[in-house]
């Protein structure tokens, strides 16, 4: 043991607790999540929403509170985990708060026993959570204060509904919620910028492939893929009046000649780094373009013309932006990936690359010091964040977040922009937005049937004359699908249109059979899924829905539509 | 459940033989292709298996005396270990000598592709033994396990060639001793 | 209800249906999707209370509270694992006191507590040490095993006893796997329906890298961590058997790959990288376990109950594919049956023979030559336990050839299964020797 450097500190409790979700997420992710405060307004049966909650404090989120005004009932133990016999006839925020506590000592639970609309009465209820999940059902003007105040205050908003074997939630996030670390798939990522080598590089390859028809066998089968695709871009190039090949014809041809460089008598009968090269002269010799999505984040007025005030993604999207122009790529990632060669090459080679990523994040922080005297900013936008979007750039997201539909009854729904859009997918069979079309009308149904005028819940349709509302939710649903054709201008094939008035049909029936019930399973399954979003939206990684996402536990499939 | 037995007895033809007797043990997934593999494997005049315990197939050595290059002259035995989720992991293969060879290091592992990233399900055990028979065929100087050799055999092959007698009669190279391996 | 129900609250008569209000919505109530002839109410409530599921792996947790709020009444759960404090981020039913205890134990004990009336019956070992007995007793059998090859052993036990003069030896298999963001729920019916082994491209093999690059050319702080894992292990510390749970081995194959990483100058060797490498983790979270989880046992809840159609009914999608980093997506698709498949194909599926165990192996063998589906010419013949039989390689034939002369009785059991290759044919022949 002599050798060895002095015993390290292992991984502290709460690292050893939390491994398997830091290997996702990491450090910032774990510390994003302790700092927010999660509040579930909680309706109806009740499950998918505590369900959802099990699935965040489990990972330490910081803080939730169950907002819920419900007695525990007998029929709450038949489907509510978090509860107990001897809780029947308590409050069901307290004791789910209670048991929901007990799964994590790091996490604070909070309850409030108060109807929702006497909470909201006081306009400061709703300041210390940063990010809030309804479950259905509710009535339509207080969901639409939550929508609101969620616009208001860039507070993320989820409303779920969990109903038999159906499921649904829309996420109301801010208008503009940028992700920078959207954890693509590492094979997508490496950006060799093979046809736009800078000195250092050229000069690299330079060396490691000088003399290399001579090279002694060992040397030959080591010089890096890298290395070797450049050395024969060259003598391509030379040929083809300076251009590298085109297109795919081109590449073929080019790929066919790097293979056939390849020496065959070695001992293995191959050469390694010569199959790597081969493999990757497909994807790799592409100019580096950035996606749309990143071209259109250029275009947006808030990056064009950064004013007081501006977040740190706008400038630094700015200060990237400015990069772009004058070099036509984005700054360079710097990661390379393993390949066939020499310890010291490789590492030699990972260097180019890095130095390089380093003096593009140098002249991005420049442009975005400059940015930051020009419009007063108070505080310097930390070094790492302008390094993480540098490195990310090509991958950066920016949702879109807009308001979901909130009904009320006697108005049409207005889909404005999405309205073609979905109206097209209306009739594909595999689409769920007849499923989402029900749902609209079930919560249209809900709020024409108040029990009374009071701030009881309004009656859930199903519950018990199941055809007579079958038949009242199903022409609301017609009439909403007929609106959104309208809307669009559609013009759809009778015999595809009443297909689709027969899927909505099935689906409102299906949905009125649980009477409002809920299902543990679809529950849980619903409370996993939002879980996850909330988890992606409050650490601000991984790419979240947008906006909608529907679950049929009948045909156990999923849809994602943005409405 | 019922509709889909219904389903399965239409899908059947009728069997007529009676079963009887209380169900015993299956063979497993690994051991039917094993016996395949076995069928199958060409082991020439340069290999021979042996089987401790002959009911056991997922365990047995191997034995290589090539007959040409320069370790011919040699007797090597590689112990192969398979377990039950074989094919989906390659077998396990170590020399259970300590020889002199630039793919082989000093505890016997073995440097070859097909045991390690390059195995897929759909190779067998003949492709292995190939790859073993060949290590001895042509050492490869450029992939080293055993690296003081590699680099012997890259500066001089006809030292190496020396050092690969010495080592095979059972005596030193450099600070190493090695196993008499000859026949 | 009474004792089929059997959880009795005598204290508050009526409760115990009360508690299955929203339950019973679904189970009395015709939908559009359910068949016409399921007859809603008691028959379904009561097939629910009487089905008796086996539930096992990694997912156990929610799998056991899923089924017991399913209405399910008797559930078997079986897992070998301790609990780790790595567990805890996800695996909702242990606590920080519960470290080291047998998950089946307490994870049991807990949702009998929770769910009053469920009975949850634990075996703490592997699924490896039970027998078709035991799986027998079961309606149906739901999985969220960590390994392919428990999984591949569950598959061929249970696609094995089918039988088919016998309706209640199929045995649906619920299968749930996850992998951080990801994962699959998929149903399989032994024997009918495309099955584990069927869809084991479905699953990655480990990526690896070569051994030599681990020795004399490493560039990644992983191959630094695999060179000490693999190679300075054996060749420093051969005599003790490497524990990846124990701090101190961890440690030392750190700072073994440290060193080395300085040596060749690679950066981002940590503790924390050198025990993902050498215990191959895989990153778990709750929620993703939640879906797939729910997922299986809204299936199960289904196929138990036919109060709605289920996946893997013959014909139709058996498979979700579940994706979550990019947004959610999922992919649920009828994976097809492989007639060619070691385990289910029709080929490998052990057929009755109904032989003289009176007469020796040669005799049988000679007699199989003559059957016209198999003219064999050079077979080799094995049964689970005992090599009956080799034609190659060399030693095996002479080690198994005393055996030609033998009575059947003397080396098979009556029923026993035997496996039969020829290098003349790709097939395999699978029988089950029944005695004359």
């Amino acid at each position: 043991m002599a050798d060895l450097p002095p015993p390290v500190q292992g991984p502290t409790a709460k690292e050893k607790k939390y491994d398997r979700q830091l290997r996702l997420w990491g450090a910032t992710g774990q510390r994003a999540l302790e700092e927010s405060h999660i509040l579930l307004i909680n309706n109806g049966p009740g499950v998918v929403g505590l369900e959802t909650l099990k699935n965040l404090v489990l990972p330490g989120v910081g803080n939730f509170t169950i907002l819920d005004s419900a007695v525990v009932s007998e029929a709450d133990l038949g489907v509510n985990f978090f509860l107990e016999e001897e809780h029947v006839g308590g409050s069901r925020a307290e004791h789910t708060c209670n048991l929901l506590k007990e799964l994590n000592p790091d996490v604070e639970g909070y309850f409030v026993s108060e109807p929702v609309e006497s909470f909201l009465t006081n306009p400061d209820s709703l300041k210390p959570y940063t990010l809030i999940i309804v479950a259905a059902p509710i009535r339509p003007e207080l969901l639409a204060r939550l929508s609101e105040h969620a616009s208001a205050s860039s507070i993320p908003l989820f409303y779920i509904h969990s109903v038999g074997f159906y499921s649904h939630f829309s996420i109301h996030l801010p208008p503009s919620f940028p992700i920078v670390d959207t954890h693509p798939d590492p094979e997508t990522t490496s950006d060799l910028r093979l046809l736009r080598p800078w000195p250092e590089l050229v000069q690299f390859a330079e060396e490691k492939t000088k003399d290399l028809d001579n090279m002694a066998p060992d040397d030959h089968g080591h010089v890096p893929y890298v290395c070797l695709l450049l050395y024969y871009l060259k003598g391509w190039k030379k040929s083809h009046s300076g251009q590298p090949p085109q297109n795919y014809k081109e590449k073929t041809a080019f790929r066919d000649l790097v293979k056939n460089s390849a020496r065959t008598n070695s001992p293995g009968g191959g050469e390694e780094n010569y199959d790597e090269a081969v493999a990757a002269v497909l994807k790799s010799l592409n100019p580096p373009e950035p996606s749309s999505a990143v071209k259109e984040l250029f275009k947006d007025p808030e990056c064009l013309l950064v004013k007081e005030g501006a977040s740190a993604f706008w400038i630094i999207a700015h200060a990237v932006s400015l990069f772009y122009t004058k070099y036509g790529v984005l700054p360079l990632p710097g990661s390379v990936p393993d390949m066939k060669a020499r310890s010291a090459d490789y590492i030699e080679l990972q260097n180019v690359y890095k130095s390089k990523a380093r003096r593009d994040v140098t002249e991005v922080t420049e442009s975005v010091r400059f940015l930051e005297r020009s419009i007063k900013r108070s505080t310097q936008i930390e070094e790492k964040d302008i390094e993480a979007f540098c490195k990310n750039a090509a991958h950066i997201k920016l949702v879109r977040g807009r308001p979901f539909h909130v009904m009320n009854a006697g108005k049409t729904v207005q889909w404005g922009e999405r309205a073609k859009a979905l109206a097209q997918n209306l009739t594909f069979q595999d689409s769920l937005i007849p499923l989402y079309i029900a749902f609209l009308a079930y919560d249209t149904f809900t709020v024409s049937h108040e029990k009374d005028g009071l701030d009881n819940p309004p009656r859930t349709p199903g519950d018990t004359d199941t055809d007579a509302d079958v038949e009242q939710v199903t022409g609301i649903a017609f009439k909403i699908a007929d609106d959104l054709i309208k809307e669009a201008g559609a013009s759809i094939e009778e015999s595809e249109y009443s297909e689709m008035k027969t899927w909505v049909g099935e689906y409102v029936q299906e949905l009125l059979r649980a009477g409002g019930s809920e299902l543990h399973n679809i529950a849980a399954l619903t409370g996993g899924l939002v879980s996850q979003e909330v988890i992606k939206v409050v650490t601000e990684q991984y790419v979240p829905v947008d906006n909608t996402c529907i679950f049929d536990g009948v045909k156990s499939k999923t849809s994602v539509i943005r409405v | 459940m019922l509709k889909i037995w219904s389903m399965k007895q239409k899908q059947q033809q009728d069997e007529a033989a009676a079963t009887g007797g209380a169900k015993k043990k299956k063979v497993t997934a690994a051991q039917l292709r094993v016996q395949k593999d076995l069928s199958e494997l060409s082991l020439g005049s340069t290999m021979k298996t042996n089987f401790p315990n002959p009911d056991d197939i997922l365990n047995f050595t191997l034995t290589i005396e090539p007959d040409e290059g320069m370790y011919k002259g040699g007797r090597f035995i590689f112990d192969f270990k398979i377990n039950q989720n074989f094919p989906h992991d390659p077998p396990k293969v170590k020399c259970t000598q300590k020889i002199y060879h630039p793919n082989i290091d000093l505890e016997g592992n073995v440097c070859l592709n097909i045991l390690r990233e390059d195995w897929k399900p759909v190779l067998n055990l003949n492709a292995v033994i190939v790859g073993l028979q060949f290590l001895f065929l042509e050492p490869n100087a450029s992939d080293p396990l055993n690296k003081d050799a590699a680099e012997d055999l890259k500066a001089n092959r006809e030292g190496f060639k020396r050092n690969v007698r010495l080592s095979l009669g059972g005596g030193n190279v450099g600070k190493q001793t090695f196993d008499r391996v000859l026949k | 209800m009474d004792e089929a129900t059997g959880t009795g609250l005598p204290n508050r008569p009526g409760a115990q249906r009360m508690r299955w209000k929203y339950l019973d919505n679904i189970l009395t109530r015709h939908g559009p999707f359910t068949d016409p002839d399921w007859e809603p109410g008691e028959a379904a409530i009561e097939g629910l209370a009487r089905a008796k599921l086996l539930g096992a792996g990694g997912l156990g947790c929610e799998i056991l509270k899923n089924l017991a709020l399913s209405g399910f009444q008797d559930i078997h759960v079986i897992d070998m694992d301790t609990i780790d404090v790595s567990n805890l981020n996800r695996q909702f039913l242990f606590r920080q006191a519960d470290v080291g205890k047998y998950k089946a134990e307490v994870a049991a004990k807990f949702v009998e507590k929770r769910v009053k009336g469920v009975k949850i019956t634990p075996y703490c070992g592997k699924i490896q040490d039970k027998d078709e007995e035991y799986y027998k007793q079961f309606a149906i059998i739901v999985c969220g095993l960590d390994s392919i090859e428990a999984r591949r052993w569950i598959n061929a036990t249970l696609v094995g006893m089918v039988d088919d003069q016998d309706p209640d030896s199929m045995k649906p298999l619920i299968d749930g796997g996850t992998e951080g963001f990801k994962g699959q729920a998929r149903v399989i019916f032994p024997t009918m329906t495309s099955c584990i082994e069927c869809q084991l491209d479905m699953h990655a093999p480990r990526a690896a890298v070569p051994l030599c690059t681990l020795a004399t050319i490493p560039r990644q702080p992983q191959h630094c961590i695999e060179w000490a894992h693999i190679i300075a292990w054996e060749e420093e510390r051969k005599d003790i058997t490497l524990d990846n749970d124990d701090p101190e081995h961890i440690t030392w194959l750190y700072q073994k790959a440290l060193t080395r990483a300085q040596e060749f100058n690679i950066p981002g060797v940590t503790y924390s990288m050198t025990q993902g490498v050498v215990k191959n983790i895989i990153p778990a979270i709750a929620s993703t376990n939640a879906i797939v989880a729910a997922s299986c046992c809204n299936e199960a809840f289904k196929l138990a109950t036919s109060t709605n159609p289920f996946l893997g009914f013959p014909g139709t999608d058996n498979y979700m594919m579940y994706t979550g980093d990019e947004s959610i997506y999922t992919y649920t698709f009828q994976h097809m049956k492989k007639s060619d498949c070691p385990v289910c194909g029709d080929d490998n599926i052990a057929r009755p023979l109904q032989v003289d165990s009176d007469f020796t192996l040669q005799e049988f063998l000679d007699s199989l030559a003559e059957r016209p589906e198999a003219q064999l010419k050079k077979p080799s013949i094995r049964s689970q336990e005992k090599s009956l039989y080799y034609q190659f390689p060399p030693d095996l034939r002479e080690q198994t050839r005393p055996n030609l002369s033998k009575k059947l009785y003397e080396l098979v059991q009556n029923g026993e299964e035997v496996v039969i290759t020829d290098p003349a044919f790709p097939l395999t022949f699978k029988y089950k020797l029944v005695f004359k």
